[in-house]
């Protein structure tokens, strides 16, 4: 059964930043990628477990155009004054692609709140020449996925919010190796889990290895055959780990499957 | 044209033992399988010192024809006795393996054998899913990930967890690596489409068996397509051609040693049994459709004497495009010793110093 997300506003910061809400239990607070909120058939099965509050950061989607925000670590302070508002104390983070690097930054900015991180695919540590999705809605279902053939098709961008938003993404993004994100990782302290996708093509699943090198407390995990936007193209293995881990935190690697074939 | 030599580890079965796969073990005589296993090595240091490239070893359950259910002690054993020659896995059955013990056994093995290991990853055949319980449809699916998670335990420097569809590992960090880095020669084992984009999309070699040149060549160019599809080229090395080769001093005495064997299974498998297999299990040749060998005669490629073997060789060559030629010198079906010990020496001497050239 899916669980219903129903859309909600927020005044933080200056900016009236919208979200979608759905589902019971610890608050689980998602900052989207470069292309701007998108609910996935991940977001329902997290709603399953966890109160999932999807932000839509200002400037992207339907949001005013955003000149205000100079980067990323401002990005971070916004999304955690607007959860803030909405009364989150503490909470569970997940970021996507470029959303991974705000949340890294939010993280960093409020070791007290954020209980753990995930990060999809993240965009914060890049190969030379990465780049985000762009083109056509063909031309970016064979970045984002591994079988973009077995994948619902993308709607087709409107060219205002687009332009706006990838603006945006230019001006935070920040360089591929980020040395002022990268010295404070080794500070960080909740438990974060990384996810690559084994067939991302637009942020190498190598780049992995370098989150584990830099955050204490870190574990990494390849989805077999998804690509970048793993939550839509794998969401029961995705929301396996990604529940397990924030349940569990390191201890998840502990199997509890049981495999008694007849008792 | 490099040149591998498919041991078996021979077991000679007396007159009267059953063959319908499975075989029954109780007909399993201790010391036969201990001479079988001594026997390999005497075969294996006689191709060594004829200059054979590689020894090759399989993976194959259940019956005295092959008497090789591990690859990894297979090759252990070969390693610490024999010094020189190298040794190709071809290859163990990834869908039924724990793909993380294979990545561990086979970075032990190429480090135990000074970087002498050659790594064939195979899907395996259709009865052989009977050993471990694997449901025939999931065999392809498994293999593909099996073999991905293989490469991945070899390449990622930080422990990691792998979220699969069949394998789900929470934390892998795989010690010792192999000695050749980042991992030794590894050839996707097969002529399907599947196995032709795994190898080509990580840069694998590729493992063709036992068909006709036309069907084989079907898959290499497939295969080589696929490459240039992921911006590399192949070079003749990357191929590997198994078959079977009926060697004697003359034409006229290969076609009659083969007249007397021809038509008898490797592995007969009762019929209500290999129908079901056959239902279970679809296979394709470079995309087209064709059904698995359950159970069948397999062909005899090369027949003939020196001169006519040598030719055939060079088509081989021509029209599959193999760079490695993995040879079984027995006459399929038959179990004399005697004859294939005949066929490696005439092979070595008579054939061999021909072919490297070509």
């Amino acid at each position: 059964m899916a669980q219903s997300f129903r859309e909600g506003f927020v005044e933080a910061d200056g900016f009236r930043i919208r979200y979608m809400e759905a589902g019971e239990g610890p608050a689980l607070v998602h900052l989207h990628g470069a292309g701007g909120l998108r609910l996935t058939p991940a977001h329902n099965l997290l709603a399953r477990q966890f109160r999932v509050i999807a932000f839509e950061m200002p400037g992207f989607g339907k949001s005013a155009e955003n000149t205000r925000t100079k980067s990323m670590p401002e990005m971070a302070a916004t999304m955690a004054a607007a959860a803030d508002k909405l009364g989150l104390d503490r909470f569970d983070l997940m970021g996507t692609s470029f959303g991974g690097k705000t949340a890294l930054w939010l993280a960093l900015q409020q070791p007290e709140r954020v209980l753990a991180v995930v990060l999809e695919a993240p965009a914060a540590i890049r190969q030379k020449g990465a780049r985000p999705s762009s083109g056509t809605p063909e031309e970016r279902a064979r970045q984002l996925y591994a079988h973009p053939e077995r994948m619902p098709a993308l709607p087709a961008p409107d060219p205002t919010v687009q332009a706006k938003q990838q603006a945006l993404v230019r001006r935070l993004a920040g360089p591929d190796r980020d040395p002022e994100l990268e010295t404070q990782l080794r500070n960080l302290a909740a438990p974060t889990l990384v996810l690559f996708g084994t067939y991302d093509r637009l942020i190498a699943p190598e780049m992995g290895h370098f989150y584990k090198e830099l955050i204490p407390n870190c574990h990494l995990v390849f989805v077999y055959d998804a690509g970048h936007a793993i939550g839509a193209e794998r969401p029961e293995a995705f929301v396996e780990v990604v529940a397990d881990f924030l349940e569990r935190h390191e201890a998840f690697i502990i199997s509890r499957t049981e495999t008694v074939i007849n008792p | 044209m490099k040149v591998s030599f498919f041991e078996t580890g021979r077991y000679v079965s007396p007159r009267g033992t059953p063959r319908e796969w499975p075989v029954p073990s109780g007909a399993y005589d201790p010391a036969l399988g201990a001479k079988a296993y001594s026997a390999m090595i005497d075969r294996i240091r006689l191709v060594e010192e004829l200059g054979f490239d590689w020894v090759s070893l399989s993976e194959h359950h259940y019956s005295p024809r092959i008497l090789t259910p591990s690859p990894p002690l297979s090759a252990a054993w070969i390693a610490a006795q024999v010094k020189r020659i190298k040794i190709a896995l071809l290859g163990p059955i990834v869908p039924q393996s724990n793909p993380v013990r294979l990545a561990e056994e086979l970075g032990m093995l190429d480090t135990m054998a000074g970087g002498r290991l050659i790594v064939g990853l195979l899907r395996g055949t259709t009865n052989e899913y009977l050993t471990y319980d694997l449901n025939p449809k999931e065999a392809r699916e498994r293999a593909d990930e099996g073999m991905e998670l293989i490469l991945k335990a070899w390449t990622e420097p930080q422990p990691f967890g792998w979220q699969g569809r069949y394998f789900q590992f929470r934390t892998v960090s795989v010690w010792p690596r192999p000695l050749q880095q980042p991992y030794p020669p590894t050839y996707a084992l097969g002529i399907s489409r599947e196995s032709c984009e795994l190898a080509a999309r990580n840069h694998l070699g590729l493992g063709v068996s036992y068909g006709p040149f036309e069907v084989m060549a079907k898959s290499t160019r497939y295969y080589r397509e696929q490459c240039a599809e992921h911006g590399w080229e192949p070079g003749p090395d990357h191929i590997i051609y198994r078959a079977n080769m009926l060697l004697a001093e003359t034409d006229e005495k290969a076609e009659a040693i083969f007249k007397k064997h021809s038509g008898m299974a490797p592995f007969p498998v009762r019929a209500g049994l290999r129908d079901a297999l056959l239902e279970a299990d679809k296979r394709n040749v470079a995309g087209e459709a064709r059904p698995a060998n359950v159970g069948g005669v397999l062909p005899t490629t090369f027949i003939g004497g020196p001169d006519t073997i040598v030719e055939q060789i060079k088509r081989c060559r021509e029209e599959v495009g193999a760079g490695v030629l993995d040879l079984s010198l027995h006459p399929p079906g038959s179990t004399d010793v005697d004859a294939l010990m005949s066929a490696i020496e005439l092979f070595g001497k008579k054939v061999l110093p021909r072919i490297h050239e070509v």
